[in-house]
């Protein structure tokens, strides 16, 4: 396996396990992404990085790759149903996930739904804790996750095919090729994924019947060097889905929901001494269908279109010194049964700056002005700091002020829409520590986010829900993650856990909010000798109020085994067996949802 | 999303809508179970999450008991407890959300029976020549699909489905036809009159916007609350005697009670006090500041079920309809939507 932290000034990069060889060649490529500022201006920040052989453990869904490998807490409404994730507690609406630099929240709910995501996409998965809103906009209050598409501009030509088949009657098929030379490069990908989904709920005679879904994911990237000084970049995304919802246990559903999304950015970078200049134009889509019974016609629909222009510029005054301003302009179009044909236009600037002050201090201070339509002015700030005390031990401080702009839903939706609602504003202060050594690293962080104005709907004195912005919520925690690893002869052995502790009251009645375990926890083993790896992972959910009542915590395990056939050969395969919830443990994530039973995955992988 | 279309919808609709359905108890000597001579509260819970419940209270509020169903059965009721309908000695619950109807002994609520097959999205029950009338929307987007059903009560099980107008509602009893009011918030102003003899659908009468409660008045008049008027019905010739509109003063007025020869209902937070006998609406507030989910008026009392922010526990809230006097105030469950007398 291969992990990367990024504790800023370091880069540490552990590359292991089976996959390890294969990786190799790319270690060394000359990598470009997108999204510089994840990495430049971002010292105070906790980031973690998931590599490829990572999301291998957990390929096809986001909200599994993260739910056994970060912080985050999330909320599935049953397997593969709409999942939302408590970021230090905060709500599903103020994770930002970010699409290689663009944040691609719903316009319509503010949120993205993890189990659209489907990792294989991505050559990296970076989870930024704490408050981004100068960086990445509207709803970065918790946190933000990067899904990022590299492009590597050396020779190579790479494909990679994989099927898979498991409990359920599930599939996937995937397909991905990556080509290039000094001047140009790109990939290709298309993954399929489709599962009856039919789990037995335990200790019932029920099975989820109305659970069945399949997504198609279209990816491409290309990058050219129009001159020694100039690249164009076309990163493009398509998402179809297709999802019957899942009932409760005492509350059938017959509901199917379809949706799709388009994401294209269109990059032509400049790099000319110590200036760069990026300039971008992104086209995003966002389309559902909602059935209230699939053997229907009918359905209600929502679609956003949003096009947006986005002109960096950087400066390197020194290696030590660096500036950036942004400017971005977004026009953003919806149309739905549920509301009219709202229009919002949105411009904002940006000033980013980093300084190195000496070889122990490291800070940047970052501002951002927005200005959107209805006269709303937005101003937030960041400052954050890095402070390298002794060889294996860092300091990272950060402070912030975010927002969160009301929806399309909480604007328009006929009835209740509320043209009066403001921004939400949150303010956040976040303390780090890290202790790197050769062998093992620990993060320790703690944190305290106040946010106001929060928007929740309530019924109005007829009786109509509307929004409005009435919550204080404070939420405040501590985290520790840890990572080791160790190599023995050709033994290779590693180590992560994560444990978070989230307190997150509601200030006016004093109370912890429904659906944020004060606990949290995960663990990662793995195992891996020459071809062969294996690998353990455990979390641990606290018990969370609901409304009225609570729900029991649970834990459960997964398993997995590989080997690599033709190791060091032009053509190599790998074949994968993964026995998920090992113990067949009855647990419920959403109330009155259970969770799968214990089943298994096969997969092979062909790599030539 | 729609989703959420459809649970304000549902829930907003649900305001409009008063229980009805008092039955007269005879004195037993014995007691006949745990839950005799209280009130019975159901609580809708969250929409989707599965948390509906009955609680009792008796009649003196010393004694309360939330969770009554699961209490007694061990499984949980369901999802969104829509209304409650008494028959003899039993009570069909009526589980919107869930497709079902709970049938329980209404003393001790142990169950009996649950009706289940073909129901989507039921309502409200009445009873009428020994048979069970329940009012089910079908799919909400669907405005073809809704019906009354007929529930034969030896088997509990559907006997026949009769087409109605679009969102079947509040449903009566009435010799031997049983009234449906159709539509809420924003939709409809039927109430289509269905004979229990043939079980079809003899006539369908225009009221006011989105009948949401009837009453019977002494002279077996159908009185029918909608948004906009207030309509007198004579049961036996199916003809409309009078329309009483309101005017801005007082909006969306719901849960119309019929106690002792005057109208009560609650609009804006108030309590209203209607003359029977007036030909024009003439109501004044006799309670205000008040946030009712729901009101039934018995024994010289408004029980009224505050459903506050929908999340935390409601309460019953219970005045003295002559002195206006607060007499009680109990904190049950999630989301009290109606009060019945058991």
């Amino acid at each position: 396996m291969k992990h990367i932290y990024i504790l800023l000034p370091f880069v540490i990069g552990f590359s292991t396990l089976a996959k390890a060889q294969v990786d190799a060649v790319q270690k060394l490529d000359e990598v470009v992404i997108s999204d510089t500022k994840l990495i430049d201006y971002a010292n105070g920040i906790k980031i973690e990085i998931l590599s490829d052989s990572i999301i291998n453990n957990n390929r096809t869904s986001l909200t599994g790759l993260l739910a056994f490998n970060s912080n985050l807490y999330f909320k599935e409404n049953g397997f593969g149903m709409v999942s939302s994730p408590s970021f230090r507690g905060t709500n599903a609406s103020q994770t930002a996930v970010v699409w290689n630099g663009i944040n691609i929240n719903s316009q319509l709910n503010g949120q993205t739904d993890f189990n659209t995501i489907n990792t294989s996409n991505y050559n990296s998965i970076a989870i930024r804790s704490g408050g981004g809103s100068v960086q990445y906009g509207s709803g970065s209050i918790g946190g933000s996750i990067h899904l990022n598409n590299n492009l590597s501009f050396t020779e190579h030509f790479k494909t990679v095919l994989r099927t898979g088949y498991g409990s359920f009657n599930s599939k996937n098929l995937g397909f991905n090729s990556a080509f290039g030379t000094k001047l140009y490069t790109g990939n290709v990908a298309v993954t399929y994924v489709d599962s009856n989904n039919d789990y037995k709920y335990l200790g019932t005679d029920q099975i989820n019947e109305n659970g069945a879904f399949n997504n198609l994911n279209l990816n491409a990237n290309l990058g050219f060097y129009v001159s020694n000084k100039d690249i164009i970049k076309l990163y493009h995304q398509s998402y179809f889905g297709n999802r019957n919802f899942s009932g409760t246990l005492v509350g059938p559903s017959r509901s199917k929901y379809e949706d799709e999304n388009f994401r294209t950015m269109l990059e032509w970078a400049r790099t000319s001494g110590k200036f760069s200049s990026k300039v971008k134009a992104v086209h995003l889509h966002e389309l559902f269908k909602y059935f209230e019974n699939k053997d229907k016609a009918n359905f209600s629909l929502g679609s956003v279109n949003t096009l947006l222009v986005n002109q960096n510029f950087n400066v390197s005054f020194s290696d030590k010194l660096q500036f950036k301003t942004i400017l971005e302009y977004s026009n953003t179009k919806g149309k739905g049964d549920s509301f009219k044909a709202p229009v919002r236009n949105a411009f904002s600037t940006t000033a980013l700056l980093n300084h190195k002050l000496s070889n122990v201090i490291r800070y940047g201070i970052n501002l951002r002005q927005d200005f959107i339509t209805g006269g709303e002015r937005p101003f937030v700030f960041s400052v954050d700091a890095s402070f390298d005390l002794f060889e294996h031990y860092q300091i990272q401080i950060n402070g912030s002020k975010n927002y969160r702009i009301p929806t399309f839903n909480d604007l328009y939706w006929q009835p209740g829409g509320n043209l009066d609602l403001v921004p939400e504003s949150s303010y956040q202060i976040d303390l780090g520590q890290n202790f790197s050594y050769p062998h093992l690293n620990v993060k320790l962080n703690g944190y305290y986010i106040n946010t106001k104005d929060m928007i929740q709907w309530v019924p109005n004195n007829t009786g109509i829900w509307s929004p409005v912005n009435i919550g204080e919520v404070a939420s405040y925690g501590a985290e520790i993650e840890v990572k080791s690893h160790y190599t023995i002869n050709k033994h290779q052995l590693h180590f992560s856990g994560h444990y978070s502790y989230t307190v997150s009251e509601d200030l006016e009645t004093n109370k912890q909010l429904i659906y944020v375990p004060f606990h949290k926890g995960n663990l990662n083993l793995a195992y891996g000798y020459k071809r062969f790896s294996m690998f353990y992972q455990h979390l641990f959910n606290g018990e969370v109020s609901i409304i009225g009542n609570s729900l029991s915590s649970y834990d459960f395990g997964n398993m997995g085994v590989s080997y690599v056939f033709n190791q060091n050969k032009k053509v190599n395969y790998t074949i994968d067996f993964k026995l998920n919830n090992l113990y067949n443990t009855y647990y419920e994530n959403v109330a009155l949802r259970p969770m799968p039973n214990r089943n298994f995955q096969i997969q092979t992988t062909i790599k030539f | 999303m729609k989703i959420n279309k459809l649970l304000v919808l549902a829930l907003l609709t649900s305001i409009f809508i008063t229980s009805c359905s008092e039955d007269s108890d005879d004195n037993p000597v014995a007691p006949k179970g745990d839950y005799e001579n209280g009130l019975i509260i159901s609580h809708e819970g969250n929409f989707g999450q599965g948390n509906a419940s009955v609680s009792f209270v008796s009649d003196d509020f010393l004694t309360v008991e939330n969770n009554v169903f699961s209490n007694v059965n061990g499984s949980p009721l369901g999802d969104t407890a829509q209304s409650i309908t008494f028959s003899d000695d039993l009570a069909y619950i009526v589980l919107n959300v869930s497709n079902k109807i709970e049938v329980v002994n209404r003393y001790t609520f142990e169950s009996v029976a649950t009706i289940n097959t073909t129901v989507i999205n039921p309502r409200y029950m009445a009873i009428s020549n020994g048979k069970g009338y329940v009012t089910a929307w079908g799919d909400f987007s669907d405005e073809t699909d809704d019906a009354l059903l007929v529930i034969d009560l030896t088997t509990n099980t559907i006997s026949k489905t009769i087409a109605t107008n679009y969102l079947p509602e509040e449903v009566i009893a009435v010799d031997n036809k049983v009234f449906v009011a159709t539509g809420v918030f924003g939709y409809g102003n039927l109430v289509d009159v269905v004979n229990t003899d043939s079980d079809v659908i003899e006539t369908t009468i225009t009221v006011g916007s989105a009948p949401n409660s009837f009453q019977l008045d002494a002279n077996n008049d159908l009185w029918v609350l909608t948004s906009e008027n207030l309509v007198e019905i004579n049961t036996t010739s199916n003809e409309v005697e009078q329309t009483l509109s309101f005017d801005d003063t007082i909006s969306s007025p719901s849960h119309l009670n019929f106690y002792n020869g005057d109208f009560y209902f609650y609009a804006g937070g108030s309590v209203y006090k209607q003359d029977a006998t007036a030909t024009s609406i003439t109501a004044e507030a006799i309670l205000s500041g008040l946030n009712f989910y729901d009101m039934s008026v018995d024994n010289d009392m408004v029980y009224g079920v505050d459903a506050k922010d929908f999340s935390s526990n409601g309460d019953l809230v219970v005045y003295n309809l002559t002195t206006s006097a607060l007499i009680n105030t109990t904190t049950l469950n999630i989301i009290p939507g109606g009060v019945y007398f058991n």
